[in-house]
């Protein structure tokens, strides 16, 4: 009970005047942030991490912390919305979230993008309290061979993305794997691709690519489809839906889907080096393949919003256990924040529990009230926001356009990574023109380097014996899952070849 | 450890910078110096060791010259992005830099796109030793435990990166006959995470960067790189017992454009000089482990670089 009573001085502290306005800047700053694509919550924490040196350590620590819960959910907005992802976590999202905006369900699938918020983020802030030291420990079981693991069943989810043919999704998959390895070597330093060029040296940002094949693709997409007018489809279907929440009876029905996503983004949140982005695209790569309404998926399924955004929502809680239990950060964000505390003169660890358990449990506090008020914020949100698709298409599309470009430009101030979005725009047109999917692409380009760092390291660590991923329990257990996933579906559709030629052979007998 | 506290985040603080960066430039010459604020240059992270020295630096120098020290944080290609911001920018004095051992390193063997020459030190304000840290459980006593398994068996060593002065240490119990394998985790979060959770069995480090550890009793030094024993580890053998007199401290330094007024130069490392010498700075040395004459005045700065450059360049281990 020790805990519940620092948790309730935690509460205290957070609900002073000055410390909750703090609160609320920091949730209003963190979904702004979030919803640019150039500007990255981690960004965000970084650009007010300066303005935290004249604060007192506590009001410091509750705006980052804000900043990082509501950064991770400001971008499910646009993505749902406009289809272009403010984080690279976002990106699961459009896939179905998108999906139903087109069907005029904006609103529903806001509304469960909030729900999917509120439960896992929440669920991982009881985790994070109950079990801060325990769990702690279950980080250091990953090394790079389980973090391989885990990156390659996100990037096997790819299977369930192809939509139509297997063939071409691989095909976009490679693509944006070699993307990826554009520019120097992570480990070797070896230049890869680069032909001699400066601005490919420093290799091509995914963040260009997924706005520019998912932003900037779109609006051609529809430019090419001629815009339709003022009130188009997806406008009026805003008037159409109401409700912008989904039922508790179908909250209910989707509690595996919620259990799932949730669980992974704590577990996947803990391991230092993974965030909110892997854990999104391996909760959704397990939901399609375990998930009950897999079938759905990728075509405007609820299914996927909620395990795709209750994961990342989760991996907050996650990647906190480790950055205050052992001082080592689980993310990016966490590491500014690690920054915050030292910068204070703080060493989070095993002894900041009994050195300075107000500050631990202000954290605690601020995670449990941000997930609360992002879900409030988002909610007034939603509505203003849904109106704008009530305007004509032609002029949305503008403002996405300018959007992108000003997003990514934020990025690094470089005006060559607006030709760069420019052109994947371009692709991700002709991509859509010829049934290519953008989805593994993008995936490649995020997961590809994160993949590749832990397959050379492994391989430096184990004198370059591939057998170790198979023959660690952990990562030869994701591994199979991965392998499962892959091959599931070509036996299914081998099966039912053979059962279709059978019956072809047995009718005109 | 400047290299990559906050890895993921080089590219970002271009845009902390930027808006400062553009404020106009006043270009006539003027009596006072500095006439303006001066910008800050920090080639890592926020939050990082080198950004935490600036900031603790341009609050000393803005009461001993009276105007501000803006921080640039510009990361990016092992400091290199922010130090070619700093040699583009005019040499009137009012960009200074932070400029690291890892940075140093780029430049062995003539291979950066600029030299030594090109820069006009103000001072090595830090200098901490490397050491070898291990889990506080080991089974290693000493380092002289820890030596003689290594030659039995192959143990696991948790570096930077491959090429850096990291490495360069590991190996040279190698050409002993030690089996020592560094690994490479970027992150230092995964660094530390490695040794704590086995998959390394030591990790390189400056003490003041594992202090948390250290303090709560997860990891303990095992021996130094240095010819002078570690500040509240005396206790600890030095590697030169060992047969490895190599010892390239991590050191941060000032530095500004090479041809700015000698006169600048002269009252900017006045300035450094008089805040090196504050009890507030003593205490930031003390507090990072540092060694306590860690500074270097501007004078001796450039044959210092020089020598620790010559030194990187005499041991570049080979591309494994």
């Amino acid at each position: 009970m020790e805990i519940l009573q620092h948790l309730a001085l935690g509460f205290g502290i957070v609900f002073t005047p000055l410390n909750f306005l703090v609160l609320v800047v920091g949730l209003v700053l963190g979904m702004l942030v979030a919803v640019l694509p150039g500007l990255t919550l981690v960004m965000g924490v970084v650009l007010a991490l300066p303005f935290t040196y004249k604060m007192g350590v506590g009001p410091a620590l509750i705006l980052l912390t804000a900043m990082y819960v509501s950064g991770t959910y400001g971008g499910a907005i646009t993505s749902i919305l406009f289809r272009i992802p403010g984080e690279p976590m976002d990106v699961p999202l459009l896939w179905d979230g998108y999906e139903m905006t087109k069907r005029g369900e904006a609103s529903l699938a806001l509304g469960w993008s909030l729900v999917a918020a509120l439960v896992g983020g929440l669920a991982s802030a009881v985790v994070m309290v109950a079990l801060a030291k325990p769990v702690a420990g279950l980080a250091l079981a990953f090394s790079t061979p389980e973090f391989f693991a885990i990156v390659f069943f996100g990037l096997a989810s790819v299977v369930t993305l192809s939509g139509a043919s297997l063939v071409n999704s691989l095909v976009s998959l490679c693509l944006g794997l070699l993307i990826a390895t554009v520019g120097v070597d992570s480990i070797y330093g070896a230049e890869r691709f680069a032909f001699g060029q400066p601005f490919l040296l420093d290799g091509i940002e995914f963040l260009l690519v997924m706005v520019g094949a998912y932003g900037i693709g779109e609006v051609l997409t529809r430019m090419g489809a001629g815009f339709a007018g003022e009130g188009g489809e997806a406008g009026t279907g805003v008037a159409r839906f109401r409700t912008s929440f989904p039922r508790l009876s179908q909250v209910l029905g989707m509690k595996a889907t919620f259990a799932r996503g949730t669980a992974t983004g704590i577990v996947v949140g803990i391991v230092p080096g993974a965030g909110a982005t892997v854990s999104a695209f391996v909760a959704y790569g397990l939901e399609s393949q375990y998930g009950k309404n897999r079938a759905a998926l990728g075509k405007g399924a609820p299914e996927g919003i909620v395990a795709a955004k209750s994961a990342a929502t989760a991996s907050v809680g996650g990647a906190l256990v480790p950055l205050l239990a052992m001082g080592i950060p689980g993310s990016g964000a966490t590491a500014i924040i690690l920054a915050a505390f030292l910068l204070h003169g703080i060493q989070p660890g095993p002894q900041v529990f009994v050195s300075s358990p107000d500050l631990v449990y202000t954290v605690f506090a601020t995670v449990f009230l941000g997930v609360v008020g992002m879900c409030i914020l988002g909610f007034f949100a939603i509505r203003p926001l849904c109106k704008v698709l009530d305007a004509p298409e032609a002029i949305v599309s503008a403002f996405v356009v300018v959007f992108c470009f000003v997003g990514a430009f934020a990025a690094r101030n470089n005006l060559s990574d607006l030709h760069v979005i420019a052109a994947f725009g371009v692709l991700g047109f002709l991509f859509e023109r010829f049934g290519f999917p953008i989805a593994p692409l993008v995936l490649g380009t995020i997961l590809g380097p994160l993949a590749e760092t832990n397959f050379m390291t492994t391989m430096v660590s184990f004198d370059n014996d591939w057998t170790v991923f198979f023959t660690r329990p952990l990562s030869g257990g994701i591994l199979a899952l991965a392998a499962a996933g892959l091959a599931w579906p070509l036996a299914k559709a081998a099966f039912e070849r053979l059962r279709a030629s059978r019956s072809s052979h047995a009718r005109p007998g | 450890m400047d290299r990559s506290r906050i890895n993921p985040l080089r590219r970002t603080l271009v845009l902390a910078g930027a808006g400062l960066a553009l404020a106009p430039k006043l270009a006539f010459a003027q009596a006072k110096y500095p006439s303006r604020p001066v910008d800050f240059v920090v080639p890592w992270g926020a939050g990082g060791g080198a950004d935490q020295l600036a900031r603790r630096l341009g609050s000393l120098l803005e009461k001993e010259l009276g105007t501000s020290f803006p921080i640039l944080n510009i990361p990016g290609a092992t400091g290199n992005t922010g130090m070619a911001k700093l040699l583009s920018s005019a040499p009137d004095g009012h960009s200074i830099g932070v400029f690291i051992a890892d940075t140093l390193g780029t430049l062995a063997g003539g291979k950066g796109r600029y030299t030594l020459a090109d820069l006009a030190p103000l001072g090595v304000m830090i200098r901490q030793p490397s050491g070898l840290f291990v889990k506080a459980d080991a089974k290693w006593k000493n380092f002289g435990e820890l030596l003689a398994d290594a030659k039995k068996t192959e143990l696991k060593v948790g570096i930077t990166g491959f090429g850096g002065p990291d490495e360069m240490h590991v190996v040279k119990f190698n050409e002993q006959g030690a089996k020592f394998r560094p690994v490479p985790f970027a992150k230092p979060g995964e660094r530390y995470a490695s040794v704590l959770g086995g998959h390394a069995d030591i990790v390189i480090e400056q003490a003041g960067d594992v202090k948390s550890f250290l303090d709560s009793k997860q990891m303990r030094p095992i021996v130094f790189f240095a010819d002078q024993p570690q500040v509240g580890y005396e206790g600890i053998e030095l590697a030169n017992k060992f047969g490895v007199s190599l010892a390239i401290s991590q050191f941060r330094a000032i530095v500004m454009r090479a041809g700015t007024d000698p006169k600048h130069l002269a009252a900017m490392s006045a300035a450094m000089d008089k805040a090196a010498n504050s009890p507030e700075f003593k205490k930031y040395l003390a507090d990072e482990l540092a060694f306590a004459d860690s500074y270097i005045p501007a004078a001796r700065s450039g044959a210092f670089l020089a020598e620790q450059l010559a030194l990187i360049e005499a041991n570049m281990p080979k591309k494994s």
